[in-house]
C-alpha cells in the first residue's frame, strides 16, 4: 500500500474539470485508490466523490493506493495533479 | 385562442398540432425481491448501465458533429457518472444486501447523492445534481424499457410541448415529424436552445406553465421570431401567420441568391460587412456567408460556466480553428469582456459583489487588475497569428483612458518579442484597436487614436452609458433608445474623428444589425459593419438597395434633429431604391 500527501496548489482547487481528469486516470488502474481529506474518504475513481471533497487551495489530501499496479498508478496520478496545478 | 409569451430560443415559425410530452411522474415502488433473484436483478441493472453507456456514446458522436467538442464534454461527464462507483456500486450493494429492486435501489442512491450535492457551498457544484438527474433518468428508462424514444409515437408533423427537454432529448427531435418545440422552462442560452438553433428548428422556451394549458392535438402557432405561442388561433391570425411563413421562406431563398454579390450600394459605395462570432457556436451555415472578415470574436464566452479560466493552449486551439475558417480575411479577437452582466466565477479570489457592475471592474479594467488573465489570452492570440494566413487584430473592450491601451501595448510588445526569439513570429503585424463604448473615450478620441490602428464602436454599451440606463433593469429598459439624438451625434463624432486621422472604424453593436439604422450609418461614412450572423444576409440586402447620396443627406438631416421621435420617423420613411 502506497500513501502520499498532496497539497492542493492551484488557486481554484479540485473543481469539476480536475475531478473528471483524476477519475478518468484512476479508472485505468486495477488498484484500489482512495483520496482522504479531513477524515472523509472517497474513491478516486468516482468523479462525484472527488467533487464532494471540495478540496480548495492550500488544503491537503492523502492518496492511498493498494494493488498490483499501485506504483504505476501513483506515478500517473502525481503527473495528473502536477498538471492540474500547472494549469494556472 | 390563447397567446402565451415566452422567450425566443430559435427563430422561424411553425404551425401544427401539439404533441404533449408528459412529465415523468412515475412513482417508484419500494419493492423487495426474493434473495434467489438478486443475481438476476443485478444482471438487469448491469444491462441498463451498458445500454445507457452505448446511448451516451451515440449522443457524444452526434453532439460532436452538430455542435463541436466543447458540448460533447458534457456527455463525457455523464459517462464518468455512469461509471462512478459511488452510484453504481452503491446500487449493486443495495440490490444484493437489502434485496431491493434495481429501480428502487437506484432511486434511493440518487436521492442520497443529490442531497449531498445540495449541501455543497458553491452553486456550480450544487448544479451537478442535474447531470446526475439526466444520467439517472436514462438508467431508469433503460431499466423499465419504457422510453424507446418518446417521440417515435408522433404520427404527423407536430409541435412538441414539454415542461422541460434535456439536451439529450433535443437531439432526438431531428426528425421530419417535429416542426418545432416549446417548453415551460429554459433560457435563450441554454444548451437546448443552442441545439435548436443549430438544427434550424423554431423554438420558444420559458413559457411558465403553458404545457398544462395545451392539450394533445390543439392547433399551435409557434413564433420563434417574437417568442410567443398561440393556442387554437382564430382563422384570421392563422391566415396571417401562414402568409408570414411563406414570406420568411421566400426571403431566405432570395437572400441566399445575393451571397456572392458585392457589399455595396446601388451607386457603388462599398461598406465592408464583417461577422460577429460566438466561439461556443460553430454553425456550418455561417461559413457560407461571404463576409469580409470577422469583426468581433466574443472570447468572454470561453470563460463562462466554469471554475478556472481557459489556459493558453485551449484558447490557442479555439482561435486557430476559428481564424482558419476565414482564410486570408482579417479576424478581430476581442480581449475577454468579463464582468458587467457577464458575471463569471473564475475564482479570482475574494471579489466584492459590485453594487453597480456596469460601472465596475469589467473589460480591460478587470484584465489590468488580474494581469495573468491578460497574459494568457494575448499569448494565445500571438501564437495564433504565427500560425494562420489572415491578419489577426486585437480589440480592447471598455477603454476609458488612453493609458489602458498603452498598458496592453506594453504587454503585447513583450509577448511578441519573447515569442519571436523562439521563432514564433506573427505572419502579419498584429493590429491593436479600441472599443469605443464609454463616453469619455468617445469625447477624448483624439487622445486615443494615436495609440491604435483601428476603432470599433460598441453601441450597446455606448447607448447605455450615454443615456445612463441599465438595459437589464425592467424599470428603465424602455428608456434605452438607439434613436436618441445624443447617440447619433456621438457616433458621428467618432466616425468623423477617425476619418480625419485615416483610422478605420467599424460598428459591432446591435445597431449595425438593425435594418432601419443602416441608411444612417452608411450615410455617416462607416467603413465596416460587423453583424450578428442571423442578420448578415438581411443587412446585406438592405445595403444593396441603398443610394449612398440619399443616405448622406438622411444622416445630415438626422443630426440636426432634437428628438428620437423625429429621427425615427425620418428613418422609417426612408425609401429604398428598389421599392
Amino acid at each position: 500500500m502506497l500513501k502520499e500527501t498532496i497539497e492542493i496548489k492551484n488557486r481554484l482547487g479540485i473543481h469539476a474539470r480536475p475531478a473528471a481528469t483524476i477519475a478518468q486516470e484512476a479508472c485505468k488502474y486495477s488498484s484500489d485508490i482512495f483520496i482522504i481529506k479531513d477524515g472523509m474518504e472517497v474513491n478516486a475513481k468516482s468523479i462525484m466523490g472527488i467533487m464532494m471533497l471540495a478540496a480548495e487551495q492550500g488544503s491537503s489530501i492523502e492518496l492511498c493506493i493498494n494493488g498490483r499496479d499501485e506504483e504505476n498508478a501513483l506515478c500517473a496520478l502525481r503527473g495528473v495533479f502536477s498538471k492540474i496545478f500547472e494549469e494556472e | 385562442m390563447i397567446i402565451v409569451k415566452g422567450i425566443s430560443a430559435s427563430p422561424g415559425i411553425a404551425i401544427g398540432p401539439a404533441y404533449i410530452v408528459k412529465p415523468d411522474n412515475t412513482v417508484i415502488e419500494k419493492r423487495r425481491i426474493p434473495s434467489t433473484n438478486t443475481v438476476w436483478e443485478l444482471r438487469r441493472f448491469e444491462e441498463a448501465v451498458e445500454k445507457s453507456m452505448a446511448d451516451l456514446d451515440a449522443s457524444e458522436a452526434q453532439v460532436k458533429s452538430l455542435l463541436g467538442s466543447k458540448y460533447s464534454k458534457v456527455i463525457n461527464a455523464h459517462k464518468l457518472i455512469l461509471k462512478d462507483p459511488l452510484l453504481i456500486s452503491a446500487v449493486k450493494n443495495k440490490i444484493t444486501n437489502e434485496q431491493l429492486s434495481a429501480e428502487y435501489a437506484l432511486s434511493v442512491c440518487v436521492k442520497e447523492i443529490t442531497s449531498r450535492f445540495e449541501n455543497l457551498k458553491e452553486e456550480l457544484f450544487r448544479e451537478r445534481k442535474y447531470d446526475l438527474a439526466d444520467v439517472a433518468k436514462r438508467l431508469f428508462e433503460n431499466l423499465t424499457k419504457k422510453k424507446q424514444n418518446k417521440f417515435s409515437a408522433i404520427k404527423e408533423p407536430s409541435i412538441i410541448i414539454a415542461h422541460n427537454l434535456f439536451p439529450s432529448d433535443t437531439i432526438n427531435l431531428k426528425s421530419k415529424n417535429v416542426l418545432g418545440f416549446a417548453t415551460d422552462i429554459g433560457g435563450k442560452t441554454s444548451h437546448t436552445a443552442i441545439l435548436a438553433q443549430s438544427m434550424q428548428m423554431p423554438a420558444v422556451v420559458g413559457l411558465s406553465d403553458a404545457s398544462l394549458q395545451i392539450r394533445d392535438g390543439d392547433l399551435i402557432i409557434l413564433d420563434g421570431e417574437t417568442g410567443v405561442i398561440i393556442i387554437n388561433p382564430e382563422p384570421k391570425i392563422l391566415q396571417d401567420y401562414k402568409k408570414e411563413q411563406i414570406k420568411i421562406s421566400e426571403a431566405e431563398q432570395s437572400l441566399k441568391n445575393i451571397s456572392s454579390l458585392p457589399n455595396e450600394t446601388v451607386d457603388g459605395h462599398k461598406v465592408a460587412l464583417y461577422i460577429n462570432y460566438d466561439p461556443r457556436r460553430d454553425v456550418k451555415a455561417w461559413d457560407s456567408f461571404q463576409s469580409d472578415g470577422l469583426g468581433l470574436l466574443r472570447t468572454e464566452f470561453i470563460y463562462m460556466d466554469r471554475f478556472d479560466p481557459p489556459g493558453e493552449e485551449e484558447q490557442y486551439q479555439i482561435y486557430k480553428k476559428t481564424a482558419q475558417k476565414f482564410g486570408k480575411r482579417p479576424v478581430t479577437i476581442r480581449l475577454a469582456d468579463l464582468g458587467g452582466d457577464k458575471i463569471t466565477q473564475l475564482g479570482l479570489g475574494r471579489r466584492e459583489k459590485e453594487s453597480n457592475p456596469f460601472m465596475g471592474c469589467r473589460g480591460i479594467r478587470l484584465f489590468l487588475k488580474y494581469p495573468e488573465l491578460m497574459f494568457t489570452q494575448i499569448k494565445a492570440i500571438v501564437r495564433t497569428s504565427a500560425e494562420v494566413d489572415c491578419p489577426v487584430k486585437i480589440m480592447i473592450p471598455m477603454v476609458s483612458y488612453a493609458e489602458e491601451i498603452r498598458e496592453v501595448k506594453k504587454v503585447l510588445k513583450e509577448i511578441v518579442r519573447e515569442f519571436s526569439s523562439n521563432g514564433i513570429i506573427p505572419r502579419h503585424p498584429l493590429e491593436l484597436g479600441a472599443m469605443i463604448e464609454v463616453p469619455s473615450a468617445a469625447l477624448s478620441l483624439d487622445g486615443i487614436l494615436p495609440e491604435v490602428d483601428f476603432v470599433s464602436i460598441g453601441t450597446n454599451d455606448l447607448i447605455q452609458y450615454l443615456i445612463a440606463v441599465d438595459r437589464v433593469n425592467q424599470e428603465v429598459a424602455d428608456l434605452y433608445d438607439p434613436y436618441h439624438p445624443a447617440v447619433l451625434r456621438t457616433i458621428n463624432f467618432i466616425i468623423q474623428g477617425c476619418r480625419k486621422k485615416g483610422k478605420p472604424v467599424s460598428i459591432c453593436g446591435e445597431m449595425a444589425s438593425d435594418p432601419e439604422m443602416i441608411p444612417f450609418l452608411v450615410g455617416l461614412g462607416i467603413d465596416i459593419l460587423s453583424l450578428s450572423p442571423r442578420m448578415f444576409l438581411r443587412i446585406k440586402s438592405v445595403l444593396r438597395k441603398l443610394n449612398f447620396k440619399d443616405c448622406a443627406n438622411l444622416a445630415q438631416a438626422a443630426l440636426l434633429m432634437t428628438s428620437s421621435e423625429e429621427i425615427e420617423n425620418l428613418t422609417d420613411n426612408f425609401p429604398l431604391s428598389s421599392d
